[in-house]
């Protein structure tokens, strides 16, 4: 017997709402795309949802990529995202493990150490964090915000993966420490894979948050070879404020998004996968 | 002897897993976090040499400071409107797509989660020309139904702007909690909906008594992680979207830190509103869960 | 789900966070204030380019090392900085000249000013750059003593080129005007001639013709409710300054955060010159929520007739401007009939930072761009008057700097030299000014908040 809806008229009306939340997320897209295929004027004569003039203004497209140099964006975010949500799982998976497992003396405070400063508005430490970064010779490098991103993955890392890990069961350890296999052995080769839907779920929404953070982006890097593409964009967005071309504004907004949500389409399973994971454990 | 060298190693063990986390923790999030509450209590304009130690007094002057009230009201409306607005559709698409059986249901899914992967830049920008009360779609759209142009000024009513802020945050922020939800939906064994189905129980009594208990626990992690999220980061749309104008009518405590630090040249008072929005996040968190607590008695 | 456990003992454990991590993060945190070199910073480093025939082999020493220029790229575009700075090049092979420039420049260079590691020369414009403060911080090169007897270039004395002097800060000079504006009201005198619409020349006759072009189906008036700062200083501030009997040291008073200054009946008056417009319906009700490009664009679409804006407007939206469109200048639309205009000039000024280290170059940089050769090419590459004398009427300069130049220079107009405000007090005054337009509050309440806001300061 199959939990459908039984009231035809309850449906439909489900199914509007539904529907109508769906174009309230495509449209913008679309409109998006519409409006960067327009020049100035026809943002005043025309309706917002009307279609461009022909011939279609592709030149804003490739003005907006000549003139910021959103191909070195893209490649800056990409190896930003991927270095520190490496370096920030293997942080906080071995803190993780060794608070799930191996308490000692201190380890529930310095558990709850972690989960406080996730409360802790991170707008507070950016001057600071600059000296800091600064007298480290970090600033306008990728290696800088990779460092300070992965420390920013690290309490929700811990938060999410101790529970994970006590959630595993013990017996493959302890199965595998019969086979003489040593502390390290036993983390990388057996827990480390099990734990894969855990990691999943904090890369996921890691590399959701760093692909999109600006803040600390546009105090550590002022370099546009060093920008990442949240950063290219609101410099962008500054930079026509001055302009007035909102047009290439919307084909670059257009660019920003396309890899995302490539990426997204792509990985939509695992990103699906990986936030059911964190949240049935 | 062996197993003091066990002993020997299980430390060893416990020490290289522990030890780098936590200073590069120290180094690159509290030291930063630390040194800002320590200029809190200074005099201090953030680009000069001159530091006043002046113990409380920064937050002492909030007590007098019209806009910390403002930008508190309005986090806290925020904080509630979100709260409300995405569990309350999360919820539904979440329960919409798993329990009703529609065909697409898995189409939806995909599209409800875009904005969550779409930069907040991008989303001010849009909700932006949305709301521009010239250009802007929502006021053509208007004047198609009415005889003479709409020219509502979506982002400069003299007061209550902040509720405008609302749809955008909800907008971009159902996604997420929709899928989480969802999860925790299909984690419920479809034993207890067949066995209250066999006693001829309609959806909504379903939805009460199976569904809302089970996935309580998720939503009550999903509202604390709202309130957080919004107290500590609704300042990035506000601040793209209307800087806080006009007239600081959609001012939140974090856009008026960043004004105040960096645009104002009071960086002490700045991280002193920095301390308050921490205070304040863990003063609503033991409140949210007390709160909370207590319902999930009632409910089950 | 795991966290549930955990999270009832969070709010202790944040309690707990500042005692156990005493000892890992507060080491001495007055040090970390002074952070020394980042060699890594910033931008397009160009390198002495080759292409330099111009072999100077004349008596100024040869300038080396490192030379970094901070420059904002608003309204005026960067052609005048990317020219200047090529031709410095041109003739100082041997340095190397670093160019950080951009509309964010200011936010993204302010780091390094709090770090003391700011470039060698900054050009004073933009948001969330306030020469009185940079003053206050100490962080710009007393050029008191040099600006007695500096010459440019050409051998020629700065200071007697200079068409408006530096502001003093406790009688010291720290920047240099290099860039001469005013605020003003714009309108396109091409509709106006079309449909028969006088020009404005005072309050009454700006208020008839609103009321024609009311009737006619157009706005009267927009502003940049966004950055209330253009209404203020195109309409408020020179409002202030002719119901004081022109008197300009009001404003004066006003920067100095005196009480007394707000206070003043002259400031209630000039108030309701808003309001009057207000209550006629003649402001653009979209005003409120938009940005400056944003309110420009209503305006040149015929929208709105009039604007109030700085010299810049035209070239900042040259690629917008419909043809036929001539822009109609006038300093000041709130004197009364026979009333002197008053011009309410704001300079965007270039300074040393103290803590540059290249401190030599900077000041033949100084030299170098306040000469004619340089200055003159400002008017022409960035459309708006340079602070040079007779720049501003020169032959290149579009006919509305040289209307603005008329203005400026006819003794008829009260001139008000460029004021920069208390940040806190500005801050007031801009909130204040939005919360009017939008019958939020009375001009009795504008005077109350800003007078507490300037007690504040003051205390």
């Amino acid at each position: 017997m199959k939990s459908g809806l039984s009231n035809p008229m309850v449906k439909i009306v489900f199914y509007a709402i539904l529907i109508l939340w769906g174009i309230s997320v495509i449209y913008p897209l679309l409109w998006t795309l519409l409006d960067s295929l327009k020049n100035n004027d026809q943002f005043f004569r025309k309706m917002p949802w009307s279609l461009p003039d022909f011939p279609l203004l592709w030149s804003n497209f490739s003005y907006v990529w000549r003139e910021f140099s959103f191909g070195d964006y893209f490649l800056n975010s990409v190896v930003v995202t991927i270095g520190s949500t490496l370096l920030g799982l293997l942080l906080s998976a071995t803190t993780a493990y060794v608070l799930a497992r191996y308490p000692f003396r201190g380890s529930t405070a310095l558990f709850l150490l972690y989960i406080a400063s996730m409360m802790i508005p991170f707008s507070l430490a950016l001057i600071p964090l600059f000296f800091l970064m600064n007298s480290m010779h970090l600033t306008n490098s990728s290696l800088g915000l990779i460092l300070v991103y992965a420390s920013t993955l690290i309490a929700f890392g811990i938060f999410v993966l101790v529970g994970f890990f006590k959630s595993l069961p013990k017996e493959l350890e302890e199965a595998a420490a019969m086979d003489g296999a040593s502390y390290f052995g036993i983390f990388f080769r057996v827990m480390l894979p099990l734990s894969q839907p855990g990691l999943i779920t904090v890369g996921i929404v890691n590399v959701l948050n760093i692909w999109n953070e600006y803040i600390i982006g546009t105090i550590l890097v002022n370099d546009p070879k060093h920008y990442t593409l949240p950063v290219g964009i609101a410099m962008m967005q500054a930079q026509m404020q001055y302009r007035t071309e909102w047009g290439p504004l919307f084909a670059g907004l257009l660019i920003t998004i396309v890899p995302v949500l490539i990426m997204y389409m792509f990985f939509q399973r695992q990103i699906a996968s990986g936030i059911t994971a964190g949240a049935i454990k | 002897m062996k197993l003091g060298t066990n002993a020997w190693q299980r430390n060893l063990f416990i020490a290289t897993f522990i030890i780098p986390t936590f200073l590069f923790f120290c180094v690159f999030t509290v030291y930063p976090v630390l040194q800002a509450m320590y200029y809190s209590l200074y005099d201090w304009s953030g680009s000069s040499d001159n530091k006043t130690f002046i113990g409380l007094d920064n937050f002492k002057e909030m007590l007098h400071d019209p806009i910390i009230w403002i930008g508190m009201g309005n986090d806290y409306f925020l904080v509630a409107g979100k709260i409300i607005g995405i569990m309350i559709l999360a919820t539904f698409f979440a329960v919409a797509l798993t329990r009703f059986k529609f065909r697409l249901a898995n189409f939806f899914r995909s599209i409800f989660f875009i904005p969550n992967v779409i930069s907040v830049v991008v989303i001010g920008v849009l909700w932006n020309f949305i709301y521009n009360p010239q250009i802007g779609f929502l006021n053509s759209f208007l004047s198609l139904f009415t005889k003479d142009k709409v020219d509502i000024t979506w982002l400069g009513f003299t007061s209550h702007t902040i509720w405008m802020l609302l749809p955008p945050a909800i907008w971009a922020g159902i996604g997420f909690y929709m899928i989480l939800l969802i999860a925790a939906i299909q984690g419920i064994p479809e034993s207890y909906y067949e066995a209250s189905s066999l006693e001829g129980a309609g959806q909504w009594h379903q939805f009460r008594h199976i569904t809302l208990p089970l996935i309580w626990e998720q939503m009550k992690v999903s509202i604390l992680n709202i309130m957080m999220t919004t107290l500590n980061g609704s300042f990035v749309i506000v601040m793209i979207m209307t800087n806080g104008g006009p007239d600081n009518t959609t001012q939140v405590m974090g856009s008026y830190l960043y004004q105040m630090a960096f645009t104002q040249y009071h960086f002490g008072y700045g991280a002193a509103i920095g301390v308050l929005i921490l205070v304040l996040s863990m003063i609503t968190t033991v409140i949210l869960q007390r709160l909370m607590r207590q319902e999930t008695i009632e409910i089950s | 789900m795991m966290f549930k456990r955990h999270l009832a003992a969070l709010s202790l454990a944040a309690l707990m966070i500042v005692a156990p991590l005493a000892g890992c993060g507060s080491k001495d945190s007055s040090t970390s204030t002074k952070t020394e070199d980042a060699s890594s910073s910033t931008t397009t480093t160009t390198n002495t380019d080759s292409s330099s025939n111009t072999t100077t082999d004349d008596s100024t020493k040869k300038l080396t090392g490192d030379f970094e220029i901070q420059y904002f790229v608003g309204g005026y575009g960067d052609k005048w900085w990317k020219k200047v700075i090529a031709d410095f090049k041109a003739a100082n092979p041997d340095l190397n000249v670093k160019e950080s420039g951009g509309p964010k420049i200011n936010d993204q260079m302010k780091p390094r000013w709090v770090g003391g590691n700011p470039p060698d020369f900054v050009y004073i414009d933009g948001p969330n750059l306030n020469d009185r403060q940079m003053v206050e911080d100490g962080q710009l090169e007393d050029l008191t003593d040099w600006m007695k007897d500096a010459t440019n270039i050409d051998g020629t004395k700065i200071s007697d080129i200079l068409a408006q002097p530096p502001q003093l800060f406790d009688g010291k000079v720290y920047d240099i005007p290099l860039v001469l504006n005013s605020w003003g009201v714009f309108w396109d005198k091409a509709l106006f001639q079309e449909k028969g619409w006088e020009e404005p020349k005072d309050w009454q006759s700006f208020l008839s013709v609103s009321d024609k072009i009311k009737a006619a189906g157009v706005t009267p008036f927009i502003h940049t409710g966004k950055y209330p700062y253009y209404i203020n200083g195109a309409i408020l501030y020179p409002a202030i300054v002719s119901a004081n009997n022109n008197d300009i040291s009001i404003l004066q008073d006003m920067a100095d955060s005196k009480v007394e200054a707000f206070q003043q009946p002259a400031v209630l008056t000039a108030l309701n010159k808003i309001v009057e417009l207000r209550d006629k319906g003649f402001i653009d009700k979209a005003s409120i929520q938009i940005n400056h490009t944003d309110s420009q664009m209503l305006f040149l679409q015929h929208k709105d007739a009039f604007i109030p804006n700085g010299l810049w407007l035209p070239n900042e939206m040259a690629k917008d401007v419909p043809g036929g469109f001539s822009f109609g200048f006038i300093p000041s639309v709130t004197q009364d009939s026979g009333g002197k205009v008053v011009a309410n000039t704001s300079t965007a000024n270039v300074a040393i930072a103290k803590n540059a280290k290249n401190k030599e170059a900077a000041k033949a940089f100084l030299q170098f761009i306040f000469s004619e050769a340089q200055a003159s090419q400002w008017a022409e590459l960035s459309g708006a008057p340079s602070n040079i004398k007779g720049d501003i009427s020169s032959s290149s300069a579009p006919s509305h700097v040289k209307d603005a130049a008329r203005y400026l220079t006819d003794s008829n107009t009260v001139v008000v030299p460029s004021i920069t405000f208390n940040a806190d007090v500005d801050k007031a005054m801009q909130d204040a000014t939005d919360a009017l337009t939008i019958g939020k509050i009375t001009p009795e309440e504008w005077v109350q908040r800003v007078v507490d806001v300037a007690k504040k300061v003051k205390k």
